[in-house]
């Protein structure tokens, strides 16, 4: 500083300077950080809390622990000690955190104005004008209310079934679109209870499943996919390994499908009609147990008009292909379970019949003592309160959920309906199509904001406490309920004891611990059931007793249909079900695991079908599945626009189509996007014979998917059961590498050493993992047209593949594996990085470091497996989907590459933590997000310096399956796979 | 043959003829000039008008995803590095070997060269992700010590690239000298200032004639192994990938073959136009272009060979995955930019086979445009093809551009376009003093008998 600026001059700057930082006015906005003024003892920053709560995206009613940063539920993961879920979640679990968080929920209450326009009004006005329509009505006669909501947990159903007699009206229900009612009403029918039995996939050695999606939608997904990959993996069953062998019968070859033998391509609405014939062979056979309490001569009665051959031409599956999967069933020793998942009842029959006739009631298929009834209420009582609402016997209906206007077939005429109904009033978490009918709107609580309880089957109790403050100014559902009941019923609505819907809950639970007992004090039993999120107890099995009537005979064993020529079928999407994930991007953004298709509704066609209607049938060599030419679907109820996406993987003659899209005011995500099948599908079936021609116009379905042809590379490897069992080494056609010798010394790892084993045997293409992904590691959504353009930025993607017509049999027709970063030895990506952003952590990640990278995108390119994802905007998280960010996880910028770290935030934490505590880290103690949501249990992490670790154990355990990937890079991957396995060569 | 089209008694001018020649070349410019200037700097505008909303926005903007991480505008810098090649081929090694065609083209060349290297040093900055932090590739005394990684080739290009401009320039600013000091003593006003200060004091003495020499020989000697280098360095930003279709040991000669060729087009591009319109045709004359003709026939065939080389040895190892992506690249969804490229590589020079096409100016620069496409093509197929269909199928995606990449790319031409047309103006395109050595040459030479036109 000799020359130019003295120290006195330097300190004059630099006092000016930071008197010119210290005025206000001239600097960005203040970011404060305000602490607590009064902290929460249980708040610690940067430390997270868990709750026990349930799920309530769907039916099955898993456990969840909620993980809550600083107040704000930031991931959902599953309950361990939950029988359901064991600590696995589905990917629309995950994504109930953007319902929480979803940017479209409704604020405050709203009136509808005489044009049609909401405004927003207080509530207490709100809640004075529904209490005063409610009352008029209650006192202008009985049953001038009426309610129809989502199914909330039994004691929150029996909370708003009082509050329907304090307003003196029994037309109380709860609608559930694709419901398990047919399942039910046939268990009634013929067990006489009111309830569904339980299977055991995993006791099973043969599965068949009439159109039921078990890894995919029905029923209890999370729990059937675990028991399922039990059921497939390599055991020894009378003295040689095998796996279970598995068929599924429908029209299209789902993900379900894709991880049986066998795809038993049916005719939409034949899957009963094959689980007749299937019967038929079964009974015929003989292949029945003794003392099994079925008269069989009833037995063959019912099915005398199933033989194979004759009904093979209306199903579309040839009679040797019913035996063979009949031989399978009937000759089965080591137990069989026969699935129905449709929405015509035959199915259900011949399903329970054919375990009964097998038996294995009680081993496959089990009823507990408990009878559980479904939630939804059978549509038969929905359809008398929409009956009711037309011919102008209610005064006041509140619609509560289910988004009825959405999702009832068009048959109900509900929209209609509700039009005669003097005052409607919607309550909800987010508005959707109902909600356009309503005259007053009022928020309620997200499920994870309130109290609640599941009872999935006998003697599981969940229970749903609230795990953070409410995000908006809504209410919970039922504390307006019982309010309005105490307010506005009079002496009616004093007959709710309780005063609010957590009051409800705990009433319930303490009736509960006076049945099943456990807990020493009530407040204890009350505690743990928090802390665990319920009381779990295995139910006991219970005698039934099955009893066909003459008439069910007679309902049931008429011959099936003749097949029309053209078929449109809806099935359940895999993320949005019945339309109810719509408005979650995770769920639009992460491809249908078979189609590969996102953000859309599309028209799957087999290409037999497609050259009919004239579609070309290969558009472009690469890009199998995207479909561009729009058909015009004539259906009854309607014409219906759809993009065809050419197939091999449906049934000739059909067009499958997913429910879930086709919103109109659900919100930003989902308005706008594709068709909603319900609008044109008949009462009680999910297929219309329909006509379809091609239009001379064209639409672009978006994937991120490239080829559908593994083109015979090292990506998802597949061998026999008897290749296995004799140890013989799969030939790929790949030219084994010998490698002598390396030219770089391998690199030693004096500690942990990072790796995972993923069965690809296991991994149902789910896509758990992948919400799991977007949940823990703040990535982002970039939606439809980013999608097109290769932007995808989920950093493990289930890659798929499909036999080539001229290799089928050689393997399993579809593969599906996750595919994430390989944390390489020799990564390719760490070299070519001219900052060094990408290097490698003394623990064998390949690490990106997200402030030093500055865009070459040189590392992606030199990826031989093309996993990692580069922001070609800055990531965008709408208020208050914002708040799910996972505050351990840096949200990158623009211009920067990411990628799959092995959720190193985990690693961290607990090294950290072992260190703290002085001791050494657990095998088991980290498990990455994608790992920990698995419901398959495909993904194990571990310490490949650990010899004892569960990870490796897995690997030497399967040695005859051990792989890598694309071994020939030579890349040394630290994630081994254990090869797909199937029953035969030359059968698929 | 348009026998005779060239009129130029070359031998028989004067020195006097070199230096109006070339001064009228300066006189100030008319309308028509500026507005061709401005029609460049508009170009320029609009792509800096882009290229401002990629940086606000973010890459986005433009066609790119996965798995083509890399397109046009890593095409655009091969592709102008391997322009400015063309130059220090002619303007260096052509000087070592003493090759007398090259005096009348080799400023021209040279200039081009700069204007080259300096428009190709843009587009690694306009790729990356961060552009503001290109300057973490610069090994520079930080407080974090960090340094580039020595192992990436993108280091090897900074290095590369960075030396090639200096040199370049360097070789560029030291041979205007003798030809400056000559303007400067002609000039008067602001040019003298301008002059005077370029000519770095040239008397032009004996002494100061012999360092000059000097210098200029052993810059040329610098200058030449970097016409390998460079080139070889750039293809080793692919050859060291593991993609197919890029990793392969052929690909340093290729490209510097390919650098020729496509240079040596742009010589002719610019050239053919620039001698009609400065009328210059007396000092850059039908041989002139002749000889570069030849020089492109020759790297022309060189590169067929390249391509059947690279092809063969593909064929002959019988790996799968390089089978696939040859295949996807002849016969794939793109398959049509592979065909354009052969057609304007391979096929189209083979015209020049006939002396009458190569002496027609009009031929020369057709044919010459051709060659600019078609090696832009190479690159593009080499670099968006060879990426687009790579080791994992499922993630396999053909890229489109999209409109910002185009006007960048366009932008590019102008930037260059107007910085050549500024140096024609204001400094000698053709270098007098080299000339005037090639005249009396000429005139001393009987051995060399002038092919074109009537000798005399």
């Amino acid at each position: 500083m000799s020359d130019g600026l003295s120290r006195r001059s330097f300190l004059k700057l630099a006092a000016t300077a930071s008197a010119a930082a210290a005025i206000p006015g001239c600097e960005p906005a203040a970011r404060k950080l305000i602490p607590y003024v009064v902290p929460d003892e249980n708040v610690i920053p940067g430390v997270p809390t868990f709750y026990a709560t349930t799920c309530t995206e769907c039916s099955a009613g898993c456990g969840v622990v909620a993980r809550v940063m600083e107040g704000r539920v930031i991931k959902l993961e599953g309950n361990p000690v939950d029988p359901i879920s064991q600590g696995a979640i589905c990917a629309r679990g995950q994504a109930a955190l953007q319902g929480l968080y979803n940017p479209d929920r409704l604020g405050d209450p709203k009136t509808r104005q005489s044009d049609g326009t909401l405004t927003p009004i207080h509530w207490d006005d709100a809640t004075k004008l529904m209490n005063g329509k409610l009352a008029a009505a209650a006192q202008a006669g009985k049953g001038r209310v009426a309610f129809i909501g989502a199914p909330q947990g039994p004691t929150l159903n029996s909370v708003a079934k009082a509050w329907g007699v304090a307003y003196n009206s029994v037309r109380v229900g709860f609608w559930e679109a694709l419901s398990d009612e047919p399942a039910e009403r046939v268990v009634y029918s013929t067990f006489g209870r009111h309830d569904l039995p339980i299977y055991k996939l995993d006791q099973a050695e043969t599965i068949i499943s009439f159109g039921a999606d078990f890894v995919e939608t029905w029923r209890s997904p999370v729990e059937y996919a675990r028991q399922f990959a039990q059921f497939r993996a390599p055991k020894t069953r009378g003295g040689t390994l095998s796996i279970g062998r598995a068929a599924y019968v429908g029209p299209r070859l789902n993900s379900t499908a894709a991880k049986c033998d066998e795809w038993v391509a049916s005719n939409p609405g034949t899957e009963g009609a094959v689980a007749m014939a299937v019967l038929n062979v079964v009974v015929n056979q003989g292949w029945v147990a003794a003392n099994t309490g079925v008269n069989l001569d009833d037995i063959k009665k019912l099915v005398a008009n199933y033989d194979p051959e004759k009904v093979s031409a209306q199903t579309g599956v040839p009679a040797e292909q019913i035996k063979r999967i009949a031989g399978w069933f009937g000759q089965a020793t080591g137990g069989a379970v026969a699935l129905a998942g449709t929405a015509e009842v035959q199915a259900h029959l011949a399903a329970y019949i054919l375990n009964l006739v097998t038996g294995n009631l009680g081993k496959t298929m089990i009823f507990l003592d408990e009878e559980v009834p479904l939630e939804a209420t059978w549509s038969q009582s929905i359809k008398g309160i929409i009956d009711a609402m037309r011919d102008g016997e209610v005064d006041v209906l509140i619609i509560a959920g289910g988004n009825p206007a959405y999702s009832m077939p068009p048959a109900y005429a509900f929209k209609e309906a509700s039009k005669r109904v003097g005052y409607v009033i919607w309550m909800g978490d987010a508005p959707d199509e109902s909600a356009d009918l309503a005259n007053l709107l009022i928020p309620t609580h997200h499920p994870l904001e309130t109290w609640r309880d599941t009872a999935p089957r006998a003697g599981i109790h969940g229970l749903g406490q609230p795990v953070m403050q409410p995000v908006y100014r809504s209410r919970a559902l039922h504390d307006i309920l019982i309010a309005s009941a105490h307010v506005g019923a009079g002496t009616a609505g004093q007959a709710i004891t309780y005063e609010n819907a957590a009051d409800a809950i705990n009433t319930a639970w303490q009736d509960l611990q006076g049945k099943i007992g456990g807990g020493s004090t009530p407040k204890q039993f009350w505690d743990d059931a928090r802390r665990h999120g319920g009381v779990f107890q295995d139910g006991k099995p219970a005698t039934v007793k099955f009893a066909l009537e003459d008439d069910d005979i007679e309902a049931m064993s008429g011959p099936p249909p003749a097949p029309s020529e053209l078929t449109l079928w809806a099935f359940p999407h895999i993320f949005l079900y019945d339309g109810r994930g719509a408005n979650k991007s995770w769920l639009q953004e992460i491809p249908d695991p078979v189609t590969q298709i996102v953000w859309d509704t599309w028209a799957e066609i087999h290409p037999d079908t497609a050259a009919k209607l004239g579609l070309k049938k290969d558009y472009e060599q690469t890009r199998l599945f995207a479909g561009i030419d729009v058909i015009r679907i004539s259906t009854p109820g309607g014409p219906i626009e759809l993009t065809a996406t050419i197939s091999p993987l449906v049934k000739p003659g059909v067009i499958a189509v997913p429910f879930g899209q086709g919103h109109t005011s659900y919100g930003r995500y989902a308005n706008g996007i594709g068709v909603n099948p319900f609008y044109f599908l008949p009462e009680g079936t999910r297929s219309v014979a329909v006509t379809a021609r091609k239009l001379d116009k064209q639409y672009k379905l978006v994937t991120p998917l490239g080829s559908s042809d593994m083109m015979g590379r090292t990506i998802i490897e597949a061998m026999t059961v008897s290749d296995l069992a004799n140890g013989v080494e799969p030939d790929f056609g790949e030219e084994k590498v010998d490698r002598p010798y390396e030219m770089y010394a391998p690199i030693e790892y004096a500690g942990h050493k990072w790796g995972m084993t993923i069965d690809v045997n296991s991994c149902t293409g789910c896509s758990a993992c992948i919400a799991a992904c977007y949940a823990e590691n703040n990535v982002q959504v970039v939606g439809k047209a980013n999608v097109d353009l290769g932007r995808i930025m989920s950093w493990i993607r289930v890659e798929r593949y499909i036999q080539p017509a001229d290799k089928v049999g050689d393997g399993p027709l579809i593969q599906i594996a996750p595919m994430l970063c390989q944390q390489c030895d020799h990564a390719p990506c760490e070299p070519v990085c001219p900052v060094f952003a990408s290097h490698h952590t003394n623990e064998g990640l390949n690490a990106q470091i997200y402030n030093r990278c500055i865009g070459t995108r040189f590392c992606e390119n030199n990826c031989p497996y093309k996993v990692r994802r580069f922001n070609w905007y800055a990531p965008e998280f709408v208020e208050p989907l914002n708040y799910q960010l996972n505050p351990d996880v840096t949200v990158r910028g623009a211009g920067v590459m990411e990628k799959c770290t092995f959720c190193i935030q985990r690693i961290t934490t607990a090294e950290i933590n072992a260190r703290t505590e002085d001791r050494k880290l657990v095998d088991g103690e980290i498990i990455p997000a994608c790992a920990q949501a698995c419901p398959s249990r495909a993904i194990t992490f571990g310490d490949i310096n650990d010899p004892n670790s569960a990870m490796i154990k897995r690997r030497n355990d399967n040695k005859g399956r051990v792989y890598t990937m694309l071994p020939e890079f030579n890349a040394l991957p630290a994630i081994t796979y254990l090869r797909d396995l199937y029953q035969e060569k030359g059968k698929a | 043959m348009a026998a005779a089209v060239d009129q130029s008694n070359y031998h028989n001018l004067s020195f006097l003829d070199v230096d109006r020649t070339a001064q009228r070349v300066m006189a100030p410019a008319g309308l028509k000039y500026w507005l061709w200037v401005g029609f460049c700097a508009f170009l320029v505008a609009v792509g800096g008008s882009f290229w401002t909303r990629q940086i606000y926005e973010g890459l986005g903007v433009t066609g790119y995803g996965q798995p083509t991480l890399w397109a046009i505008y890593i095409t655009d810098f091969v592709f102008w590095v391997g322009i400015a090649h063309s130059g220090t081929l002619i303007s260096a090694v052509l000087f070592l070997f003493r090759t007398r065609w090259r005096t009348a083209v080799y400023r021209c060349a040279e200039t081009m060269t700069v204007f080259a290297v300096l428009t190709a040093g843009l587009f690694p900055i306009v790729h990356l992700g961060r552009p503001w932090f290109f300057y973490w590739l610069c090994p520079y005394p930080n407080e974090r010590y960090l340094q580039p990684d020595f192992r990436s080739p993108l280091t090897w290009d900074f290095f590369a690239i960075s030396t090639y401009l200096t040199t370049s320039t360097l070789f560029l600013s030291m041979g205007l000298i003798p030809d400056i000091a000559n303007q400067r003593d002609i000039s008067i006003g602001w040019r003298k200032k301008f002059y005077s200060v370029l000519a770095c004091g040239w008397q032009g003495t004996d002494r100061q004639w012999r360092n000059f020499s000097m210098a200029y020989l052993l810059l040329a000697g610098f200058a030449t192994p970097l016409v390998l280098s460079v080139h070889s360095v750039v293809s080793w930003d692919f050859a060291t990938m593991q993609t197919p279709g890029m990793h392969s040991t052929i690909f340093a000669p290729y490209f510097v073959a390919g650098a020729i060729f496509s240079g040596c087009a742009m010589v002719l591009t610019l050239i053919i136009p620039m001698r009609k319109m400065l009328h210059i045709e007396d000092l850059v004359t039908i041989w002139h272009l002749d000889s570069l003709a030849k020089v492109i026939l020759l790297t022309s065939l060189v590169i067929t060979y390249s391509y059947s080389t690279e092809a063969f040895l593909v064929y002959y190892a019988q790996d799968p995955i390089e089978m696939t992506t040859f295949y996807q690249r002849f016969f794939g969804h793109q398959g049509y930019l592979f065909g354009g490229m052969v057609l304007c590589n391979c096929l189209i020079p083979l015209l020049l086979f006939s002396p009458s096409i190569r002496t027609n100016t009009i031929w020369l620069f057709v044919i010459s445009i051709f060659v600019n496409i078609g090696m832009w093509l190479e690159r593009f197929v080499l670099i968006a093809g060879s990426l687009s269909v790579a080791t994992i199928p499922s993630q396999w995606k053909f890229y489109v551009p999209k409109v910002t990449e185009v006007m960048i790319t366009i932008a590019s031409f102008g930037w260059f376009l107007m910085n050549f047309s500024l140096f024609t103006k204001f400094l000698p395109i053709v270098s007098m003093t080299e000339l005037k050595e090639g005249v009396g040459w000429l005139r001393k030479s009987a051995r060399n008998t002038y092919p074109y036109g009537k000798a005399s």
